[in-house]
């Protein structure tokens, strides 16, 4: 999007944390030049000149609700000014008011449904858009759980009211994946969900690109992929019965469980990207 | 979680959407680096009229940028770049 109005498309990012200070997270911008190039990310400041932050929350430990993990800038309010919705590591969505070119108010509130907070699982991943075609805009989110899933904006153009939570795409669970080899037997998108919206094949319908995170496992040299399948499914057995354990040395007895996985499966940690056409 | 959990949940997607289709870049498929976290973007970056896909992952705070080419197809990726260096989002961890 173009956060500050002068013609040049801009990246927003959000961020965990600030290195060296409380776990907090930096909105963090590539701004745009002429000819399509971005300079070096800069943390967003509002219009304060302070950088700007999420709403503390009351933990005194890491205060997730400070740790951004998705800003989405669009007119929420319809005031022509580009506001921004901020997720966190709580599931939650802060709103900051845009004051336009690239300036947005230093205070957040949180959007709400019936006086409560409009929340997913975990890892809030909003998105804008007018996903039921009524002339405002209403809130996608994925989630660390995964799916995908809205909040109907039943209010109007310039006065936002959202609904309760829906299910657009059942999460598949953090983590999930059965125990096969490789990536042949995934069927769709994992767990920890970011999501995009739009009209992807230009059918006049809005589709869902998912991105998601998941673990794969591929044989370990000289080992038969059979035998390797065959283990990996004792080895998730073994692991669910320590994890109904309660032992003080249960945290060796994991490094243990994970040690022995190497024996006969290596690792592949990745994430892909799926589209969901809507019918 | 098993075969059978994995398929009821499945079932369970919103009848409206057709099944998933994990998208290719060339003959690969989209993937981020260890230790994952896909995060998508449709948006013509280029220019050129046609609406690409950025990827931004955890590794790093690196972004990939994958052309489109038209009729659905996906150039190969390339690191997104900021004042001449690959790109990094800091603070990503």
């Amino acid at each position: 999007m173009d956060l500050d109005a002068d013609g040049n498309l801009d990246l927003l990012s959000g961020s965990y944390s600030r290195h060296g200070q409380d776990m907090a997270g930096l909105f963090q911008v590539l701004w745009g030049e002429k000819g399509g190039q971005f300079r070096a990310a800069k943390a967003l400041s509002g219009s304060d000149g302070k950088e700007l932050l999420l709403p503390a929350g009351d933990s005194d430990e890491v205060d997730v609700e400070r740790i951004c993990t998705r800003p989405f800038a669009a007119d929420l309010d319809g005031d022509g000014k580009l506001d921004l919705v901020a997720g966190n590591f709580a599931g939650t969505f802060a709103f900051f008011h845009g004051e336009g070119a690239g300036q947005f108010a230093p205070n957040a509130s949180w959007l709400e449904a019936e006086g409560k907070r409009l929340s997913v699982a975990a890892h809030g991943d909003p998105f804008l858009i007018d996903w039921d075609a009524d002339g405002d805009l209403d809130l996608l989110s994925g989630s660390a759980q995964g799916g995908a899933f809205l909040f109907a904006n039943v209010g109007t153009r310039t006065a936002p009211r959202f609904a309760a939570r829906k299910t657009l795409v059942e999460p598949a669970g953090e983590g999930a994946g059965p125990d096969e080899l490789g990536d042949g037997h995934l069927q769709g998108p994992g767990g920890s969900t970011r999501v995009w919206c739009d009209d992807l094949n230009g059918d006049g319908k809005l589709d869902l690109l998912l991105g998601d995170n998941v673990t794969l496992y591929h044989a370990a040299a000289g080992v038969e992929p059979s035998v390797a399948q065959a283990k990996l499914g004792e080895w998730r057995a073994a692991l669910a019965r320590l994890m109904e354990q309660q032992a003080d040395d249960w945290n060796e007895r994991y490094e243990e469980l994970e040690k022995a996985r190497d024996a006969f499966v290596t690792e592949d940690r990745t994430g892909f990207v799926w589209v969901l056409y809507k019918k | 979680m098993s075969n059978m959990l994995f398929l009821v949940l499945c079932s369970l997607q919103d009848p409206h959407f057709a099944e998933p289709v994990r998208l290719r870049a060339g003959e690969a498929y989209v993937r981020v680096e260890s230790p994952g976290w896909a995060a998508p973007c449709w948006h013509d970056v280029d220019g050129d009229g046609k609406k690409d896909l950025v990827v931004g992952q955890f590794h790093d705070g690196k972004m990939r940028v994958y052309r489109s080419l038209g009729e659905g197809k996906l150039a190969e990726g390339r690191w997104l770049e900021a004042g001449g260096k690959v790109a990094q989002v800091p603070g990503v961890w």
